[in-house]
């Protein structure tokens, strides 16, 4: 799935555009951003609706589409009548294909850092894996990316093609389609997007893609950060002053597209039972809090360096491919109380133990 | 109001030098245009990092539950209203807290800021009652009475109830605001019309709780819906949960909500959260005279029994 | 709680208050009686009806 060797260059005009999505949506479920009030969702589309694709991005990460906010799970009934009374049953789901249209780069790099998690060789989360695989990833490159945008210092870029099946640039009078992989390939064949690009093709979007890329006004600094001694990065002492602002409401958490913890739980209605999972947030007091009613984490500060050790300095430890972030810039946007991972990152690269408190 | 930073900056450093209080709570500039942080300072050569201007919408009476210091906090209108809730409220004392007072002319919605441009904004400027908004390829000018939150554009209290030191001379008190208007078209609905109005307006809820975690006054230890023994509020998205999270935490700032607007500037998805506790506003104004946080002198109607309570409801 | 409930959609009738003490049985069975025809006339309630979570 990541992105490697292109295989084609395909020129899609506009019209082509939208006779290929009808021609989609006959075997294929589309989602695609859809503008509802004063910010763009990414959806699942009606038939015949075209994906608003003038768009910067979408309010919430694309991750609810492979990754719903809640999910059932397993069902049961207490009834003891019933022959499988108390026995967790698998509950019928919907794994049927879906492509999602117009994802940005740093959305489908994001998909490749959450799968570390969700698909390793001991633990297989099987209904992830298996939304994942039957969802084809059509991403497309920002020419406007904002300057909240970090992308090209964590591991993604404005033209990125880490997690695309295909990656379309927007041209005058439609798209070029830079198929990636065969699963792309597969849906180029069936929207019968077919016309191979002319030559001048490649270096056009090489160009496109430095002037993007050139456009990032925002920088983290993430090269330190491996060698950083964990413990003398956790017992800085720049913490309480980032974390003082925090409200813990989880907003970053569930706007970020790789974040991924949850939460099970069964409800249990009269002699019906479901098991389900809700996303849940480090930010919340709840989210430690053990049965025995001890909570590891009951200070504002150690949720507030958790979240930001987790994405930069833990993840980067253990899988050695970079941070836990791929700089769409949502939480930067969205938190209530401007905290910015941006300055944290910074902050953390740079500590040196024994230097002055910042 | 961007001339009361050096005040706030002078005030700060004064108290915290002669040991009146041990910290004092106000914003600094942020990183991105039309927010700022809440900061604590301690150390009285710190104090240039405060700013104040009309981005500071947060209530930072917020951030005074559970603090046991003297603390100095940089206070508006319906801030300190909220401190004086939290007062009566048992959760500070009018002895910890040193209010600087701010006579506020409004807070500006960066949200309707951002969809009057096309273009991604990169500075916003305030000129008195003019904002120049600047982006990469376009500059406009607009009056800040047409960007101002909601909740700041039917505001009666901007003058702080309490305060310890004033930054300016009061500003003057906006006379015939209808308050109400927004709750009176839905009162007018038929009931089905009603529920669905409700329902679109939390159909995008996501339970961040950013709404809840921004509010003053919402400072349980433990929140209804956190609760598991017994559980009262489903944790999932389910429509008939999300409703009754909010309808219930709305019931919870009955009677104490100073419309502040902290809660709809909090949420990530734009929702009117204000639009449920607004209603109760209204029914404690005509039901009990009764404005929260004006006073230290009364106990407030939800707390106290009295014969000519309204009671026709009642068989 | 009347109010709020009422704005947001419950049909008036549905929810009622009355002081009634033990010792005021006769009164108790005729309140009963009134909120038990008051609900009866609205029909079964279609909202807020939560039969299982809706989830994905």
């Amino acid at each position: 799935m990541d992105g490697g060797k292109v295989m084609r260059i395909i020129r899609i005009e506009k019209d082509d555009w939208v006779t290929g999505l009808g021609r989609l949506s006959d075997s294929v479920r589309l989602c695609g951003p859809v503008k509802t009030g004063d910010f763009h969702h990414f959806k699942q589309l009606p038939k015949g609706v075209v994906p608003d694709l003038e768009y910067r991005n979408t309010r919430l990460s694309p991750k609810s589409l492979v990754y719903p906010q809640s999910e059932a799970m397993l069902e049961y009934t207490l009834d003891t009548r019933q022959p499988d009374h108390h026995i967790h049953k698998e509950i019928a789901k919907d794994f049927s294909p879906q492509a999602l249209l117009g994802i940005r780069p740093c959305d489908a790099k994001a998909f490749l850092l959450v799968r570390r998690n969700f698909d390793t060789p001991q633990y297989k989360d099987t209904y992830w894996i298996r939304r994942y695989e039957t969802t084809t990833f059509v991403g497309l490159a920002c020419d406007r990316p904002c300057t909240t945008c970090f992308c090209t210092t964590a591991g993604s870029g404005p033209h990125g093609e880490e997690g695309c099946d295909v990656l379309l640039v927007r041209q005058e009078d439609g798209f070029l389609a830079k198929v990636l992989t065969p699963k792309g390939e597969a849906l180029m064949e069936t929207a019968k997007w077919q016309t191979e690009a002319e030559s001048g093709a490649p270096a056009t979007l090489e160009s496109l893609k430095k002037d993007a890329e050139g456009k990032i006004v925002s920088h983290v600094q993430t090269e330190k950060l491996r060698q950083k001694e964990t413990l003398e990065l956790y017992e800085a002492p720049f913490w309480q002053d980032v974390a003082f602002s925090c409200i813990n409401c989880g907003t970053c958490t569930y706007l970020c597209p790789t974040c991924w913890c949850f939460d099970i739980q069964d409800e249990v209605y009269g002699l019906q039972g479901m098991r389900m999972r809700n996303w849940d947030s480090c930010m919340y007091p709840l989210f430690t809090l053990h049965g025995s009613g001890h909570n590891p984490r009951p200070e504002k500060m150690q949720r507030v360096r958790q979240r930001f050790m987790h994405k930069l300095k833990y993840y980067v430890d253990r899988y050695e491919n970079g941070i836990q972030c791929v700089g769409c810039g949502r939480c930067i946007q969205h938190c209530p109380v401007n905290i910015d991972i941006r300055k944290v990152c910074d902050l953390m690269n740079g500590f040196e133990p024994g230097a002055c408190a910042t | 109001m961007i001339e009361y930073t050096a005040k706030i900056r002078e005030i700060a450093e004064r108290i915290l030098r002669d040991g009146t209080v041990d910290a004092v709570l106000g914003f600094r500039r942020g990183s991105i245009p039309m927010m700022n942080e809440p900061c604590l300072v301690k150390d009285p050569a710190q104090v240039q990092t405060l700013v104040w201007d009309s981005n500071c919408g947060i209530n930072l009476a917020n951030y005074l539950i559970g603090r046991k210091d003297k603390i100095g906090v940089v206070a508006k209108g319906c801030d300190s209203r909220n401190i004086v809730t939290h007062i009566i409220e048992n959760q500070i004392t009018r002895e910890q807290v040193y209010v600087i007072g701010v006579p506020c002319t409004g807070m500006i919605d960066k949200r309707k800021v951002s969809g009057s441009t096309g273009g991604e904004i990169t500075e916003v400027l305030e000129e008195g009652t003019r904002v120049k908004i600047k982006g990469a390829d376009f500059e406009t000018t607009v009056d800040k009475a047409d960007v101002l939150q909601d909740n700041c554009a039917i505001c009666v209290h901007p003058n702080p109830v309490l305060h310890d030191e004033r930054v300016a001379e009061p500003v003057p008190v906006p006379q015939d605001k209808d308050r109400y208007e927004d709750v009176r078209k839905v009162e007018a609905l038929d009931p089905q019309a009603k529920w669905e109005y409700f329902e679109d307006l939390i159909s995008g809820c996501i339970r961040c709780y950013a709404c809840r975690n921004a509010c003053p006054l919402c400072y349980c230890p433990t929140c209804f819906v956190d609760e598991s023994k017994p559980q009262w509020v489903g944790k999932s998205i389910d429509p008939v949960d999300t409703r009754t999270f909010h309808l219930l935490r709305a019931y919870h700032c009955a009677g104490r909500c100073t419309d502040c607007g902290a809660c709809e500037r909090a949420c990530p998805v734009g929702i009117k959260v204000r639009q449920f506790t607004k209603k109760l506003e209204k029914d404690c104004r005509e039901l009990y005279n009764w404005e929260a946080g004006l006073t230290l002198d009364v106990r407030p109607p939800l707390d106290v029994y009295r014969p000519e309570d309204p009671g026709d409801f009642i068989k | 709680m009347k109010n709020l409930l009422e704005h947001s959609g419950i049909e008036p009738g549905r929810l009622h208050f009355s002081w009634v003490s033990s010792a005021e049985s006769t009164k108790f069975v005729k309140v009963v009686h009134e909120v038990c025809a008051a609900v009866k006339a609205l029909g079964p309630a279609r909202n807020f009806v939560k039969k299982m979570a809706e989830v994905a």
